[in-house]
């Protein structure tokens, strides 16, 4: 019996997306078998990202009403053999084509079947918000150091806690090592106090997730990356592992300092 | 069968007092009262308290007694006293003096509701919002919201180990915490708002409230 995790926000565009499709491939890299479900329905993003758009056949609201099997559904990452599947959500319709009870009946299935499921959920709290929540034994919560996205971040943690599902976790995505060294954005610590939840993982803000998101390839493929690194991270720490924070100084460090650097040891 | 006396009346320091039997019947009571207060032999005007005693009177009841006594021009009736309540009031007075206690973070859209005094152990996040009918006091972060004495007791305070709320609210008066405000801190550690005498909202070092609010403690013994 496998574990269902949902990652939310509340505000759009910090990254929900791209992290679950992310997690799903590093969790597949470490030979778990991972089921990825965009319960965006009319918004769909996930299978663009995973690069499985052309594959689609069926999808989410073609399942709960009856139209094809859940195992027809299914989309499988060749990249990976018979570990990574997406279920895509349907385009034509919206929100309000699945109940939450439909929701959690068919993840309470898939579970059977994978390791994990990871719940792709839309921005906002409405319908969408319950659905994609209905089913999950866990959440992650995502974050910029943007305060905007910390105050939504807050109303969400706010609603997870009256489920029935365990504290959710925090991933602060896109993070500007030197816009926080200034002190022009919130910091880690910042945040976590704020939130007071368990911080799962940092994420940098690296072009390098734009240009991969973009090729259909998630970026935890490209292991050199930073943020493919910290990515992992997440996942060993999913897993049970304990990882140190990554720290976010080294990489812009010039030659000049890498030399002073050696000279203070 | 003796003849007790049902409506007595006495002269107090604070004046005439009207005490009304609590085990006779209460028409027979009305009858009295109605005799009574129509008597001749009473001057001037008079205040007076009604003490009803023992016996349980509603509303329509205090009102009919108020009404019999206001008949008479010499009396003028200062206050009704009764030594009962019912059960419900009880609770509901016990309510608003007791004090509730809140554990965990009040987040952002969440609302906590007190009828007395509110103790939240954690942080009152940015529109989160807490209101009581009593005082607020907060060990922890307050950044969102806080309205105390919602049912207009100016005496009530927001105290907090650390004061940065956007709006806060006192009986009737409320205060924005925009940038203009000259009453804030730059570290807002350990404060506490109440209602100035000038009426309008101030906050001091919380060391000063019991100088400000020396009511508000409720202590009894020590040394």
């Amino acid at each position: 019996m496998g574990e269902a995790i949902v990652i939310t926000s509340g505000k759009g565009g910090v990254g929900k997306t791209t992290t679950t499709a992310n997690l799903g491939t590093a969790l597949a890299l470490q030979n778990k078998k991972v089921c990825l479900i965009d319960t965006d329905i009319g918004l769909r993003n996930l299978d663009v990202i995973l690069g499985l758009e052309n594959r689609i056949i069926y999808d989410l609201v073609d399942t709960v009403e009856g139209r094809c099997k859940i195992q027809q559904a299914l989309v499988k990452d060749k990249r990976f053999d018979d570990l990574l599947f997406l279920l895509p959500a349907a385009q034509t319709s919206d929100k309000n084509a699945v109940t939450p009870q439909q929701m959690a009946k068919l993840v309470e299935e898939l579970k059977l079947d994978f390791d994990y499921v990871l719940i792709d959920c839309p921005a906002g709290i409405e319908q969408g918000y319950k659905n994609a929540v209905a089913g999950a034994d866990k959440a992650i919560v995502v974050t910029t150091p943007e305060i905007s996205a910390v105050r939504d971040a807050d109303r969400i943690i706010g609603l997870l806690e009256k489920e029935e599902i365990e504290p959710p976790r925090l991933i602060i995505n896109r993070i500007r090592p030197q816009l926080m060294k200034n002190g022009d954005s919130m910091d880690v610590n910042e945040i976590t106090t704020h939130l007071s939840i368990d911080l799962l993982g940092i994420i940098p803000d690296d072009e390098q997730v734009i240009r991969s998101s973009n090729k259909g390839e998630p970026i935890v493929m490209e292991p050199s990356t930073q943020a493919a690194i910290a990515y992992r991270n997440i996942v060993r720490r999913i897993l049970g592992e304990s990882v140190p924070l990554m720290s976010l100084e080294n990489e812009h460090k010039g030659v000049f300092s890498k030399i002073k650097a050696l000279f203070a040891k | 069968m003796t003849t007790k006396q049902l409506v007595l009346i006495k002269g107090t320091k604070e004046g005439l007092v009207l005490q009304l039997d609590d085990q006779c019947a209460y028409s027979d009571l009305l009858d009295e009262l109605k005799r009574k207060v129509t008597e001749d032999g009473l001057e001037g005007q008079a205040e007076v308290t009604i003490h009803v005693g023992n016996r349980y009177c509603n509303q329509e009841q205090l009102k009919e007694i108020l009404h019999i006594v206001q008949q008479s021009k010499h009396l003028k009736v200062s206050k009704i006293k009764s030594d009962v309540i019912t059960v419900e009031e009880c609770n509901q007075k016990l309510l608003k003096s007791q004090s509730a206690t809140y554990i965990g973070i009040v987040r952002s859209g969440q609302e906590l509701r007190a009828d007395g005094d509110l103790v939240v152990i954690g942080d009152v996040n940015p529109n989160g919002k807490v209101i009581a009918g009593g005082s607020i006091y907060v060990m922890g972060r307050l950044k969102g919201m806080a309205h105390a004495g919602v049912e207009g007791n100016r005496e009530c305070v927001i105290a907090a180990s650390w004061l940065e709320a956007t709006h806060l609210m006192i009986a009737d008066l409320m205060e924005l915490m925009t940038n203009e405000v000259t009453i804030l801190a730059e570290k807002p550690e350990m404060e506490c708002a109440y209602i100035h005498p000038n009426g309008h909202i101030a906050i001091d070092r919380l060391q000063d409230l019991r100088i400000l609010r020396p009511n508000l403690s409720t202590f009894k013994g020590g040394s």
